[in-house]
């Protein structure tokens, strides 16, 4: 077990595309830490780095005390979960799990008894003698697992490991990752573009765009208060809905697009002029015209989840796309508006041009 | 499942596959059939008269101890050419599979020997190896190298095994790199991270998922080797020296041409047919099924 330290990291392929550019982050000892972001956005890259199946251009990786930037893969201490598992085809679950045992010369008795312990960890006690093609995804996937477990490594890292799995699948291994976390007590890496695995699985997220770190911090924080407007828009779903206007000198009212305009009860932390992003939450909107903000949305559809009721439409007098979460079947129709309110506590605002949350 | 398609004539479909019967009969079971015809036989080097023997032309065969010996040389030939030819090309196509830059040109230069014929090859071969004017000889006496294929029977079969593995290596480098590059990136990082050794992987993960393809072209170059070498052989050696590269192919041709034996060069045939068949067969039972690993 041990702290993982990264410090500008970057990657900068032949040729060169700049895929990861000065990434700091402190992870610490048996930490379940998740980067998630778009595809492209370089959360694999940097997994890969951490493995050592990519070169580092710039900066330095710890494990523990130790600079791994020039390690092989296999003496940095790591094991890894890839998202087609990587499974050899040609091996019996059991020799699977023991080929990486067996290159670190353990003892027999050695081997034997960490298998034993992972296949009764991941119930695969029936399959040890079955090869990878007579099992099924999950069951591949709990293999991919316990061969990475039997290593007993300072760092697990996961690349999108359940992204092969139906959505069932996905929510049941989901549960069974974060009991392995607790039991292990390691540190894990894992990365997936899908902000709710992101959000249920992990003590801290790196959230990252274009090869940069969006931002750092618990789950909870990248929900309540995402430091950019690519972060609020990322994280949740529906996706937070966006007023783009200018703040009037007042500061209590933004004039969206000309003549609408949205006033506000208190003055908005902003400066008179400034070009701002207004950003709430859809099921921040409330039905009763309350708050700091009553706001009127003209309905184009409505899809009922059951639990929830998720009302798309427009805001009235101008063009911005608005989305609200109503609790309970709501009924509706196109055509009709909605008048909503807001709590000051839940909007946030954002610099049009930079995107850097300005509340 | 493919899809069935429905003639409504009868007579269509006939006719469709008439001409690939025709040819097949006319160029391939009508020439078979004259080749077990004549095994039966005794006839005279000019072909005017034949008498029946049975299975005298066979016994005969067995009882040469030249053609034991061609047998023998054969399955040597064979075996070489093949483990020389798959072994280079897999060489090759690991690093092919490695290089990043210019990975297109590498790869054609690699392939053209296939385009050279087989005569050809062995004219090559045989002016680089001619003890007189060959740079290679020359290079082989300046190391102390004594080669003179005319009169050494082992250096000649060497030669021979060379040039015919050299022509093979194109094909068997194709075959290998397109199984290569089928075999998943992240298994080979996989086993890196299971601390295997550039070595280890190779031989513990990339080489048992390539039998199947190895094992398909060790079918194809045995064939190669038994029966598609005989013109490399005719322009280099000619068998000889003293019946020292003659194998089974070419011993049909000059016991039939220049022996003019023709019962015995149609026997000859006949059990190389044998050895084709029961060849094709194993490769259907294996390949078609795809070795499973």
């Amino acid at each position: 077990m041990a702290e993982l330290s990264i410090t500008g990291l970057g990657k900068t392929y032949p040729g060169g595309v700049q895929a990861v550019e000065g990434v700091t982050a402190e992870i610490a000892d048996g930490e379940f830490i998740v980067l998630v972001g778009p595809s492209g956005c370089g959360k694999s890259t940097i997994l890969r780095m951490i493995a050592g199946l990519e070169t580092i251009t710039t900066g330095d990786l710890l494990i523990g005390d130790r600079r791994v930037n020039n390690l092989e893969p296999g003496d940095r201490d790591i094991a890894m979960v890839f998202q087609n598992y990587a499974l050899y085809p040609h091996m019996t679950v059991r020799k699977n799990m023991e080929y990486g045992l067996k290159n670190e010369g353990l003892p027999r008795s050695e081997i034997d008894a960490r298998i034993a312990e992972a296949t009764r960890t991941l119930r695969l006690e029936d399959y040890l003698d079955r090869k990878p093609r007579q099992l099924s995804g999950g069951q591949r996937q709990r293999v991919a697992m316990g061969r990475a477990i039997v290593r007993d490594p300072k760092v697990f890292l996961f690349d999108e490991p359940l992204s092969n799995l139906d959505a069932k699948l996905r929510t049941q291994l989901r549960a069974e990752l974060k009991a392995l976390h607790k039991r292990l007590g390691a540190t894990f890496v894992y990365v997936t573009h899908d902000q709710v695995e992101a959000m249920s699985l992990a003590d801290r997220i790196i959230i990252m765009n274009a090869g940069r770190v969006e931002q750092i911090g618990l789950p909870m924080d990248l929900y309540l208060r995402p430091a950019t407007r690519f972060v609020a828009e990322f994280i949740g779903s529906p996706a937070m809905n966006f007023v783009e206007g200018t703040v009037d000198p007042d500061r209590r009212s933004l004039a969206v697009n000309g003549s609408h305009s949205l006033r506000f009860a208190e003055p908005l932390p902003a400066e008179p002029g400034h070009k701002i992003a207004l950003g709430i939450r859809p099921e921040h909107l409330t039905e009763v015209p309350a708050g700091a903000l009553s706001m009127e949305l003209e309905v184009d559809f409505i899809e009922q989840l059951g639990a929830d009721t998720v009302v798309h439409g427009k805001l009235a007098g101008a063009n911005s796309p608005l989305a609200v979460r109503l609790h309970g079947v709501q009924a509706g129709a196109a055509g009709s508006v909605v008048t909503l309110g807001c709590e000051m506590d839940n909007l946030h605002l954002f610099d049009l041009g930079t995107g850097q949350r300005l509340n | 499942m493919q899809k069935r398609v429905v003639f409504r004539s009868r007579l269509l479909p006939y006719l469709l596959v008439a001409p690939q019967i025709a040819v097949t009969v006319v160029f391939f079971f009508w020439p078979s059939y004259q080749a077990l015809e004549s095994s039966f036989f005794l006839e005279d080097a000019f072909g005017f008269s034949r008498q029946w023997v049975g299975l005298l032309n066979y016994t005969e065969l067995f009882d040469d101890p030249g053609y034991l010996r061609s047998f023998r040389t054969t399955l040597i030939f064979g075996l070489s050419v093949a483990f020389l030819a798959m072994s280079l090309a897999l060489a090759l196509a690991v690093a092919a599979n490695r290089v990043v830059r210019a990975a297109t040109s590498y790869r054609t230069l690699l392939i053209w020997p296939y385009a050279v014929a087989p005569a050809l090859a062995g004219v090559i071969w045989y002016f680089l190896m001619n003890p007189s004017l060959g740079i290679v000889a020359y290079w082989l006496q300046n190391a102390g190298v004594d080669w003179n294929h005319y009169v050494n029977g082992d250096q000649a079969l060497l030669l021979v095994i060379v040039a015919a593995a050299w022509k093979q290596i194109s094909y068997n480098f194709l075959f290998f790199l397109a199984g290569l590059q089928s075999i998943p990136r992240s298994l080979i990082e996989a086993a890196a991270i299971d601390r295997a050794t550039p070595f280890q992987r190779f031989w513990t993960i990339t080489f048992p998922l390539l039998t199947p393809t190895t094992f398909f072209l060790l079918v194809v170059n045995l064939v190669y080797a038994f029966f598609d070498t005989f013109a490399l052989i005719h322009a280099t050696t000619e068998g000889g020296p003293v019946d020292a590269t003659s194998i089974l192919v070419f011993r049909v041709y000059s016991t039939g041409f220049v022996g003019q034996d023709y019962g015995s060069s149609a026997a000859q045939s006949v059990i190389l047919m044998a050895l084709v068949i029961a060849m094709t067969i194993v490769q259907f039972r294996y390949v078609e099924r795809k070795v499973v690993y």
